[in-house]
C-alpha cells in the first residue's frame, strides 16, 4: 500500500506542473517514467521530490521513446504508471502509445503543449491537438481529457487514472505550457475521502498460477497473421470504444439556447472564450459557449443539438484548425457557417475575441 | 476597484521582475483572493527581456494573458518598447526615470505615464538589491491589490530565512516597499 499524500482539503497556489505532481500522488500513482522537456520538466522535479516522501517511484529514461515503452511496461505489471511529456518528447511516445491501444494498455500520459512543428517554441500551443488524439498508426482509440485550470489539471489527472484502467484505452490529459508555468488556486483534496473511485490496477502479466490451467492465459498481441485476424480485433475495439463514448464523454456549454453565435474552443482558450461570451452579453450580443473537454471521443451530440440553433459559430485555437476539423467532422451535414480564429503557437486573450466577434 | 486587476511588469532579466510578480500574487493569495500570475519564458537563459502578467480578483481568473493591462511598469529602454502594447486608455504607464531616450516611444494613449526615481533611490538611498521590492511598492499603491501589511508578510515569507540571519535587511525591504509607495502617491497627488 502506498502512503496517501493527501488528507482533507488544502486551498493551493501553485503552478501546473505541480497540480499535476500533486494529482498523481493523490491518485495513488506508483510509479513514473520520463524524460525531460520543457515545458513539462517541473512534473518531474516535483514527483521525484515528492516521490520518495510517500514510497513511489521515479525512472528517468533515455529518451521518450523509452518512457513511453516503460509506462507501458509499469502498466503491464499491474502499478499505476504514468508519464508526461511535451512536442517532440510527444511525437516519440506516440510509438508506445499505439502499442498501447494495440495491447488495450491502460497509460496515462500528461501533454503540455508547446509551440510546433518541431522544436518551435518552449512556450506555449494547442498544436498536438490532431497528435495527442490521433497519433500512431491506428483509429485513435484513446481519451484524451483537454482541462484549463490548475483544479482541472488536478481533477481530470486523477480521473485519468481511473478512467484509463475502466475500460483499458490509453488516456491523455492535454495541458500546455500556460498551465504548466502560470501560478494560480486550486483545492487539492484526498479523491477518496470525496466518493471519487480510483483506478483499480491488476498484473497483466506475471500472475500466480499455471496460465491455461489454473488461469486464462495472458494472451497480449500487438502483432496479426492475418489481415481477417486483425480486422475482426480492431472491430471489437471501435465497437468497445463506441459502448464507452456516452460514459466518458464530457463538455461545457452555456448561453446557446437563444445564442446567434457560438463560441467554440478548448483547454486554456475557453477561459478567453468564456470571459469573452461574458463580455459581448453584457452588450447585449446573443453569444454562445461550447467547449469540448474530451477531444476524443469528442462530445459530437451536444455539439449537433446546440449548432442549427444558432446563425454561426466561431472555432477560435492556438493551432491552424485541429479543432476546427473534429468540430467540422461532428457537425457534417449541418449548414450552420463555421468561421476559424487560428492562432497557431500563439495565446488568446478575451479582449481579441471579443472584438473578432463584434466588428 | 473594478473586477480583475491586470498588471504587466517587464525589466531586464536580473532585475526581480518575476520574483515581484510571485511575492505579489502569492500575497493576494494569502488574503483569499483568486491571482494568477505567468511568467513569459523562452529558450534562453539570461538575458532578453523579461516579462510578467499578473491578475488579480474577486473571482476566478479568465485567460492567463491580456491585452490591455490596468497597469504597466517597464525597467529598461527594452522593456518600454515591449510593453507598449498593453496599453489602452485606462492604463497607468510607469517607468523608471533614468532610462535614456525613450522620450519618443512612450505610449501616447495611456491614461497616465510617470517616470519614477526608483532605481536612482534605491542607490543612493537604499541598497541597489532592493530596487525590485521599491517596484513593488510602487505597484500595490497603484492598483491597491493588495494591504501594505499584506504585502509585507509575504516579502517575510519569500525572504524570511534572509531576514534571520541579517535582520537589517528586514527593515531594507520594508522601506523599499514604503518608497516605492511613496513615489507612486506623490506622482498621482
Amino acid at each position: 500500500m502506498v502512503e496517501k499524500a493527501i488528507t482533507g482539503e488544502k486551498r493551493a497556489f501553485m503552478t501546473g506542473n505541480e497540480a499535476v505532481a500533486w494529482a498523481a500522488l493523490a491518485a495513488e500513482a506508483e510509479i513514473m517514467y520520463g524524460y525531460p522537456i520543457t515545458p513539462q520538466n517541473e512534473i518531474m522535479h516535483y514527483w521525484t521530490r515528492l516521490a520518495p516522501k510517500y514510497g513511489r517511484k521515479f525512472l528517468q529514461t533515455e529518451d521518450e521513446i523509452s518512457a513511453g515503452f516503460t509506462t507501458c511496461g509499469g502498466v503491464l505489471a499491474g502499478k499505476r504508471a504514468f508519464t508526461a511529456t511535451a512536442g517532440p518528447g510527444n511525437i516519440l511516445m506516440q510509438e508506445a502509445m499505439s502499442m498501447a491501444e494495440m495491447l488495450r494498455i491502460p497509460t496515462v500520459v500528461v501533454v503540455q503543449q508547446r509551440g510546433g512543428p518541431s522544436t518551435a517554441t518552449v512556450i506555449y500551443s494547442q498544436q498536438e491537438t490532431t497528435l495527442t488524439c490521433f497519433g500512431g498508426n491506428g483509429e485513435g482509440l484513446r481519451i484524451v481529457y483537454s482541462t484549463s485550470s490548475h483544479q482541472e489539471l488536478f481533477d481530470y489527472t486523477i480521473k485519468a487514472f481511473q478512467i484509463a484502467w475502466k475500460y483499458r484505452f490509453p488516456t491523455f490529459v492535454l495541458g500546455d505550457g500556460y498551465q504548466a508555468k502560470m501560478r494560480e488556486s486550486l483545492y487539492l483534496y484526498n479523491p477518496e475521502e470525496k466518493g471519487i473511485p480510483l483506478a483499480e490496477p491488476y498484473p497483466f502479466l506475471g500472475q500466480e498460477g499455471r496460465p491455461g490451467v489454473e488461469r486464462e492465459p495472458s494472451h497480449l498481441r500487438n502483432t496479426y497473421n492475418t489481415e481477417e485476424e486483425l480486422y475482426q480485433i480492431i472491430s471489437r475495439y471501435v465497437e468497445d470504444y463506441e459502448r464507452m463514448t456516452p460514459e466518458v464523454v464530457e463538455y461545457q456549454a452555456s448561453d446557446f439556447e437563444d445564442a446567434e453565435i457560438v463560441l467554440i474552443a478548448h483547454g486554456i482558450v475557453s477561459r478567453a472564450a468564456r470571459a469573452a461570451v461574458k463580455a459581448l452579453r453584457s452588450e447585449g450580443l446573443k453569444v454562445g459557449y461550447f467547449r469540448p473537454i474530451t477531444l476524443r471521443p469528442f462530445p459530437v451530440g451536444k455539439l449537433r443539438e446546440i449548432a442549427p440553433k444558432a446563425k454561426k459559430l466561431v472555432v477560435a485555437e492556438s493551432a491552424q484548425g485541429q479543432l476546427f476539423k473534429l468540430v467540422q467532422e461532428a457537425l457534417y451535414g449541418e449548414t450552420v457557417p463555421l468561421e476559424p480564429y487560428f492562432k497557431p503557437g500563439l495565446g488568446i486573450t478575451s479582449e481579441e475575441l471579443v472584438e473578432f466577434i463584434m466588428f | 476597484m473594478k473586477g480583475t486587476v491586470k498588471i504587466a511588469l517587464a525589466g531586464e532579466g536580473g532585475q526581480g521582475v518575476q520574483s515581484v510578480a510571485g511575492i505579489m500574487v502569492e500575497a493576494a493569495n494569502d488574503e483569499g483572493r483568486e491571482a494568477l500570475y505567468i511568467p513569459n519564458f523562452g529558450v534562453e537563459q539570461r538575458g532578453g527581456v523579461s516579462l510578467a502578467f499578473c491578475q488579480i480578483s474577486d473571482e476566478k481568473v479568465g485567460a492567463p494573458k491580456f491585452r490591455d493591462a490596468d497597469l504597466v511598469i517597464a525597467l529598461s529602454d527594452r522593456a518600454v518598447r515591449r510593453t507598449r502594447q498593453y496599453v489602452n486608455k485606462d492604463t497607468l504607464f510607469i517607468y523608471d526615470s533614468s532610462i535614456q531616450g525613450i522620450e519618443d516611444e512612450l505610449p501616447r494613449n495611456a491614461k497616465k505615464v510617470l517616470a519614477i526615481p526608483a532605481l536612482d533611490i534605491a542607490k543612493k538611498e537604499l541598497h541597489p538589491r532592493v530596487f525590485n521590492i521599491i517596484i513593488m511598492g510602487a505597484a500595490i499603491e497603484a492598483t491597491k491589490i493588495v494591504e501594505m501589511e499584506q504585502a509585507k508578510k509575504a516579502v517575510e515569507k519569500r525572504l524570511g530565512y534572509k531576514f534571520a540571519q541579517n535582520p537589517k535587511l528586514r527593515e531594507l525591504n520594508f522601506k523599499a516597499l514604503e518608497r516605492g509607495a511613496e513615489l507612486v502617491k506623490e506622482s498621482l497627488a
